[in-house]
């Protein structure tokens, strides 16, 4: 009877210890209104099976393909969503706050914060680690005409990322504040 | 084309089939400037082109067997990349035209009478309906009649003549009404 | 005026030629899928006996039906994998730009300070 009512009570929390437990995909909502507005959407959903099936037609003598390939090793999903108008402030920030607001939950960790007067571009990049490993990348591009939302879920591995550079032109991205220059001496 | 490299290409198809890479590598040289031309002025961009392009070339390796002569290959490789193009462009809403520096370097200057106006019938493009669009490259560019492209496309010939007439008078109206006269460079 | 606009459309639109770069490495993977593509035809049996035939058309049949159904979904498979290889490249080449938007934010934010740090 007590063995029962353990296993019970174990299957009622069950979903609670689902739910603690950190999970890099985030819940994108369909953005319909905008995509309407939007003069250009690009919407990709790359789950498990895709992402395998697209490893098949990789080239491995290729250097993009074969760059690609380990980059995907590993992934589970790949979501992207961006939306381009033709007018500034098409898009309100509340409409990416739906996304952003899942970024405070514990397990993510903001990796760069960027606001630019130049671009007028804000970039967000958060990352979620388990067991000091990557397992999950979010990325939030604000511009004047323009938003992107790029979730990557799955054991990344940010030196293969960086390895990209020079296929799409991914930069090294050096993200360690530089080096404070010595105060001259008197 | 003449009957001496129809037969040629034809054999060249036949050893294709058989696995003879040096054929293999004819038939894709021949063919294509015509894809890649097709996909390019249907996505837009260079990468998308390219992409497209390696697409429909690696399909029809898998259907070489089904394909009877050069001829019904070229029916074949511009009903692909037109079909895959228009279902691309389905998924957007608008296509950004290539950068016009972009194009230009791939004209070949001695070729162009007004490049000026050609550049501006090139943009103009771009603002059509993917299917009036794919009906006019392929009237244009590949040099079919409307019977042709109906059954390229799968679409009714009055509809074929439909898109032809239409785009044309828009084309006529948005340059000749606008334009300074011939000759003068705006 | 017609005439001209058509013949405008005709030089407008004449074929261009993708980069040789593009082109060496298109041909070398299409080239390259084709060989590993080819399976080694079989060597048909030397033994036929007249009985054997009528039994063997209805047995091609089914292979034929059941290649055909197999022809078919290759061709879907195929199809589906290229398509969900652009998705991927895509989906690499959106995130590396948007990457490089932290990157050139990163970089003139250091360089300012740099700058600020030796004018100091």
């Amino acid at each position: 009877m007590r063995k029962c009512t353990l296993l019970w009570f174990l299957a009622l929390l069950a979903p609670a210890l689902a739910l603690a437990a950190p999970n890099p995909k985030l819940a994108i909502p369909s953005f319909s209104a905008l995509a309407q507005k939007a003069t250009e959407s690009v919407t990709i959903t790359l789950d498990p099976g895709l992402l395998g099936l697209a490893a098949k037609f990789l080239d491995n003598s290729d250097p993009q393909d074969a760059a690609t390939k380990e980059v995907l090793r590993g992934l589970s999903g790949i979501y992207v969503r961006s939306y381009t108008f033709d007018k500034d402030s098409a898009y309100q920030q509340a409409d990416i706050d739906a996304v952003r607001s899942q970024l405070t939950a514990p397990g993510w960790n903001r990796l760069v914060e960027t606001r630019s007067r130049k671009t007028h571009a804000d970039v967000d990049i958060y990352i979620m680690v388990d067991h000091n490993q990557a397992i999950g990348l979010a990325l939030i591009a604000s511009e004047p005409r323009q938003f992107t939302i790029v979730n990557i879920v799955g054991a990344i591995d940010l030196d293969k990322l960086h390895k990209l550079e020079g296929q799409f032109g991914v930069p090294k991205l050096d993200i360690d504040p530089p080096k404070a220059t010595p105060a001259p001496q008197k | 084309m003449n009957d001496d490299s129809t037969d040629y290409l034809d054999q060249q198809l036949e050893k294709a089939r058989s696995g003879e890479r040096a054929a293999l590598t004819l038939l894709v040289q021949t063919h294509q400037r015509s894809v890649y031309s097709l996909a390019l002025r249907m996505l837009g961009t260079r990468d998308l082109a390219e992409d497209l392009t390696q697409e429909v070339f690696m399909q029809m390796n898998g259907n070489l067997s089904a394909i009877d002569s050069n001829r019904h290959l070229g029916f074949w490789l511009r009903q692909v990349t037109t079909n895959r193009a228009i279902d691309q462009l389905r998924r957007r809403a608008r296509v950004q035209m290539t950068p016009l520096d972009e194009e230009t370097q791939l004209f070949s200057a001695e070729e162009a009478s007004d490049p000026l106006l050609q550049r501006h019938l090139r943009a103009l493009l771009a603002d059509l309906s993917p299917a009036a669009r794919a009906v006019l490259l392929l009237r244009y560019q590949e040099d079919l009649d409307p019977v042709e492209i109906a059954r390229t496309l799968d679409m009714p010939l009055n509809t074929v003549k439909s898109h032809l007439k239409r785009s044309l008078e828009t084309m006529r109206e948005k340059t000749y009404a606008t334009s300074a006269p011939r000759g003068q460079v705006l | 005026m017609s005439k001209d606009i058509e013949s405008e459309m005709r030089a407008a639109l004449r074929p261009v030629a993708p980069s040789e770069e593009f082109s060496q490495k298109l041909v070398a993977k299409v080239t390259s899928r084709r060989s590993a593509a080819l399976k080694p035809r079989r060597v048909a049996s030397g033994w036929h006996p007249l009985a054997w035939w009528s039994g063997a058309g209805v047995a091609a049949s089914v292979v034929l039906a059941v290649g055909v159904h197999h022809h078919l979904e290759q061709q879907r498979l195929q199809q589906s994998g290229l398509e969900a290889r652009r998705e991927v490249l895509q989906a690499l080449r959106v995130t590396s730009q948007k990457l490089n938007l932290a990157y050139e934010a990163v970089k003139s934010q250091s360089t300012s300070l740099i700058d600020e740090q030796s004018g100091a």
